[in-house]
């Protein structure tokens, strides 16, 4: 009897020998970088089992974003944006990652009834938000800006695989370049064996996660107080993309009055609806890019009954409201938390 | 009990306590919000904001010529002044965690805080 206890109890020590020894070698490898590429900085992470398959991944990924900015930036002369801005009025023809991401962005366009549209350059350049010497254009040249956005106007040949604007049109993809890219990315690292999750910040308003962290348990990220320098809240990510539109980030103040970035198409004005900022989490990173952008515009009350039509995509919205409270689609709900200090926020689950 | 039956379960003791602790005691050493700073992915300076005593500030120049003047106080950074176009990280104001890095992007300047607090994945606003 005794020497049967004996053997349990040395199994259970080698048991625990194998638990300990697991303990030290379940962290897989991580690896990590910072880029600065399209206009902000990006951070990438990835983990897996084998540290060779990591890097070569980690260095695919870096060229692929230099790759696709070199094809999207609105700036650069070489890229196809500016080619198809200065084309005066005549086709150009897109390389497949250009027309895709055109394709998505036009039906996002169509999607959120023109609350995003990708057109809204010239607007975007009157105020000095592409310089940084900002200014208020007179309510005319407004209204003669918004006269000028309409995505509609956009047009593509049969198999997409060429663009023709109006001369006096320009066409901006930042608004979902940076979920794209995500897109891309996550295919890319998809296709490694040894890569087994990866966190994609591109630049925070474009977060994409490919599966959870190491450990199992679902990324964590801060949402940042629109009002404040702390965060306000935290939301888990796994196996999703999260696209954010805020009004405190890109701004200038005059006379005690904030001019954001983010125009209203239907004005060409910095958009008010009563919003400090949203964020949309989903399976697509062009998707809630866009989509945030979109629903900013929109407000509340049309943002929300937009995103109930897509729960049933897998797209899901916290929306933080200029007056501090919290506004949530229901399958946010298990996944948001808010932070300390901010707990007597009100918060409301939308219907 | 006999002796050796003692052993082992000491032994046991010893081996799950240690496993237990090599899974739950989080990977940063220091709960201390430390700054880094870098210039073009570089890292030019830290600093342990929890040992900071008195406020002061310097200045960094990056491969563009513009230069940001940085203010250092107990447990909290910022930039204080820049002459890069946008404003955008004198705008931020300070950082105490490390929930949202300070970026100036024309000067390639990035302020990121290690350690101290909740430390996210990423953050996003």
């Amino acid at each position: 009897m005794k020497r049967i206890f004996f053997r349990r109890l040395t199994g259970l020590a080698v048991a625990a020998a194998v638990c300990l020894s697991l303990a030290a070698c379940q962290r897989q490898t991580e690896v990590k970088t910072q880029i600065f590429a399209m206009d902000t900085v990006m951070s990438i992470t990835l983990y897996g089992t084998d540290q060779k398959a990591c890097e070569e991944a980690l260095n695919q990924a870096v060229d692929r974003i230099y790759a696709l900015e070199a094809l999207l930036s609105v700036t650069r002369t070489g890229s196809e944006i500016y080619a198809v801005n200065h084309a005066g009025g005549e086709w150009t023809r897109l390389s497949p990652d250009t027309a895709a991401l055109l394709e998505g962005a036009l039906a996002l366009c169509d999607l959120t009834g023109g609350a995003l549209d990708v057109t809204a350059y010239p607007a975007v350049r009157a105020w000095g938000f592409t310089t940084g010497e900002h200014r208020i254009p007179s309510s005319a040249e407004l209204a003669q800006l918004a006269a000028r956005i309409d995505y509609t106007q956009v047009e593509q040949n049969e198999d997409n695989s060429s663009v023709r604007l109006p001369q006096d049109m320009e066409l901006d993809l930042g608004s979902v370049a940076k979920g794209y890219v995500g897109d891309c990315l996550v295919q890319l690292l998809e296709s490694f064996d040894g890569v087994d999750g990866a966190l994609l910040d591109l630049g925070q308003s474009t977060i994409q996660a490919l599966g959870p962290r190491s450990d199992g348990t679902p990324w964590r990220i801060g949402i940042q107080d629109p009002a404040g320098e702390g965060y306000l809240g935290v939301l888990e990510l796994s196996g999703k993309a999260m696209g954010t539109s805020g009004g405190y980030q890109r701004y200038f103040e005059e006379d005690g009055v904030r001019y954001w970035h983010i125009l209203d198409p239907a004005t060409a004005a910095p958009a008010r609806a009563g919003l400090a900022a949203v964020a949309v989490a989903g399976p697509s990173g062009l998707v809630c890019d866009g989509l945030s952008t979109a629903l900013f515009v929109m407000g509340l009350n049309q943002a929300s009954s937009l995103i109930s039509e897509l729960s049933r995509s897998g797209y899901e919205a916290i929306f933080l409201m200029d007056d501090g409270s919290v506004a949530l689609t229901p399958g946010m709900e298990s996944s948001f938390t808010l932070a300390k200090g901010y707990e007597d926020r009100e918060v409301t689950v939308l219907p | 009990m006999n002796q050796n039956t003692k052993i082992i379960l000491a032994l046991l003791a010893l081996a799950a306590s240690a496993s237990a602790a090599a899974l739950l005691i989080p990977k940063e050493g220091s709960r201390h919000p430390v700054a880094h700073i870098t210039l073009d992915g570089e890292l030019v300076q830290e600093i342990d904001l929890d040992r900071v005593g008195t406020a002061y500030s310097f200045q960094l120049t990056g491969a563009s010529g513009l230069t940001n003047t940085i203010l250092v106080e107990p447990g909290r950074i910022r930039v204080l002044e820049s002459d890069c176009p946008d404003q955008i990280c004198v705008r931020q104001g300070a950082i105490a965690d490390g929930t949202v890095p300070i970026v100036c992007l024309p000067n390639r300047l990035v302020i990121e805080i290690v350690g101290g607090g909740e430390v996210f994945d990423a953050a996003t606003g």
